[in-house]
């Protein structure tokens, strides 16, 4: 390889490095657990879950999706409405002001009518049960089922819709 | 070599560009923390300190209201405990939530069964939605069940329990959650947290089950129901054929459930017959749906 060669190609990696650094969208998971999905449907296969205030950053977008990589480099595809976009972006590449960030969001997640809140609203009225609250948020249709169920009912792409 | 000239000094224009952004950006940062102090703390205080709105409500909040009002909702109608019927509603649900304006929230969207003969629908915020058994019994068809669950989503997308919670309410419980920044609360900041938010269920309880929303809330979760059913491929011809049930009882259920909290059904059949008029293409009934509906609604006494 020449030596102009090695500059060129030198000189470019930086350039991409630096535009991806600028284009880099921070977002942070707002929803208590998010599916990161192989692929941009909501019955697809999930590769991880997310917990609230983990951080992500935008690849690309496609209609509502997010192609996403988590902080430990994992790629996949998360729907815009579980994100929530960072309020400070760029900032965010100094390593003390990232925790500083970070620490804010789930603060932020964890404050205000929490478990808390509710631990006091229970001891105050003890003939509210909870119990079927619970159960309700037990009740879980996984993403194959849900494939299974709009493909035999012709429903979505499997039939009557986009 | 000109070539290499231009790249790099695209190079270090970037470069410098790059840094400016930075340095301006931290600088900023540290003004802010300057305001109160350099710790995370303060940084928290200053972001509750401007919330004002319900808009600003954040999904935990509205997770931790929400099941407050399900259980509220839930010690004043049975459960219609019913597995196979509770498993078939949950994915109707989950159909028209996933193609609804916000699919993904807090903990999800679950439904259930209540076993009341009362023909009715609430949704609590955070996705908390109930169908009374009255109301299935209704249907006739899992378009007509798929577009009632869509209205009930429709509310909790929109966020019309949190609308019902009175500004006042709002305002001092973010005072509150502002002048701390720990996570844990004082016993005195709970208890007053606590009161506030034992009246914003209120609020939310008298709207979902005394009064019903707004007028004008009926209609955006019928209009926001009727998209995202016929977005999943539903026929939205059946929120039509419900109200027209509506409209054909009214005289006879008049002032419960359903009747008590929800506009005129007429006046709605007539705003959403105009809708689905401009829904091209109209998805159609699918005999394949009404098959597992009725399927689903046999063990239904």
């Amino acid at each position: 390889m020449s030596k102009t060669l090695r500059i060129r190609t030198l000189a470019l990696a930086i350039l991409t490095i630096l535009v991806t650094f600028l284009i880099a969208e921070n977002l942070f998971v707002k929803v208590q657990s998010a599916r990161l999905r192989k692929e941009p449907k909501f019955y697809a296969a999930t590769i991880v879950f997310l917990k609230a205030g983990e951080s992500v950053s935008k690849i690309s977008s496609q209609g509502g999706w997010l192609l996403v990589k988590t902080a430990s480099g994992i790629k996949g595809w998360l729907h815009s409405s579980a994100v929530q976009r960072k309020k400070v972006d760029l900032v965010t590449m100094d390593k003390s002001l990232k925790a500083k960030a970070s620490a804010d969001e789930v603060a932020l997640a964890s404050k205000g009518f929490n478990e808390q809140v509710e631990k006091e609203y229970k001891a105050r009225n003890k003939d509210i049960s909870f119990a079927w609250v619970d159960k309700m948020l037990a009740i879980n249709v996984t993403p194959e089922q849900l494939r299974k169920f709009l493909q035999a009912g012709k429903l979505a792409e499997f039939g009557g819709g986009p | 070599m000109n070539t290499l000239k231009a790249v790099w000094i695209l190079v270090m224009a970037g470069l410098i560009f790059f840094s400016v952004s930075c340095a301006t950006l931290e600088k900023g940062l540290d003004a802010v923390s300057a305001v109160g102090s350099s710790d995370v703390e303060d940084a928290v205080k200053i972001t509750q300190a401007v919330r004002k709105s319900f808009a600003e409500i954040t999904e935990g909040e509205e997770y931790y209201i929400g099941r407050a009002v399900a259980a509220l909702v839930l010690s004043r109608y049975p459960v219609y405990n019913n597995t196979s019927l509770t498993t078939y509603i949950n994915k109707v649900g989950q159909a028209v939530a996933i193609h609804s304006d916000r699919p993904e929230i807090y903990a999800g969207y679950h439904f259930l069964v209540l076993d009341t003969d009362e023909v009715n629908a609430l949704s609590a915020p955070g996705g908390f939605i109930f169908i009374t058994k009255g109301l299935l019994k209704r249907c006739r068809n899992e378009e007509m069940l798929a577009n009632i669950l869509s209205h009930e989503v429709g509310h909790v997308a929109a966020k019309h329990g949190l609308q019902s919670i009175k500004k006042s309410r709002l305002v001092d419980a973010f005072k509150v959650m502002g002048e701390t920044a720990a996570r844990r609360y004082a016993p005195e900041e709970v208890a007053e947290l606590t009161n506030l938010f034992e009246q914003a269920l209120g609020d939310i309880v008298e709207k979902l089950i005394e009064r019903g929303y707004d007028r004008k809330y009926e209609y955006e979760a019928d209009k926001l129901g009727v998209k995202g059913a016929a977005t999943t491929g539903y026929d939205p011809k059946g929120m039509a054929a419900f109200l027209q049930t509506m409209v054909d009882d009214s005289a006879g259920q008049e002032g419960k459930g359903w009747f008590k909290t929800h506009p005129s059904a007429k006046d709605r059949l007539g705003k959403v017959t105009k809708q689905i008029s401009s829904i091209k293409p109209l998805p159609s009934e699918q005999k394949v749906r009404t098959g597992r509906f009725q399927q689903a609604m046999k063990s239904v006494k």
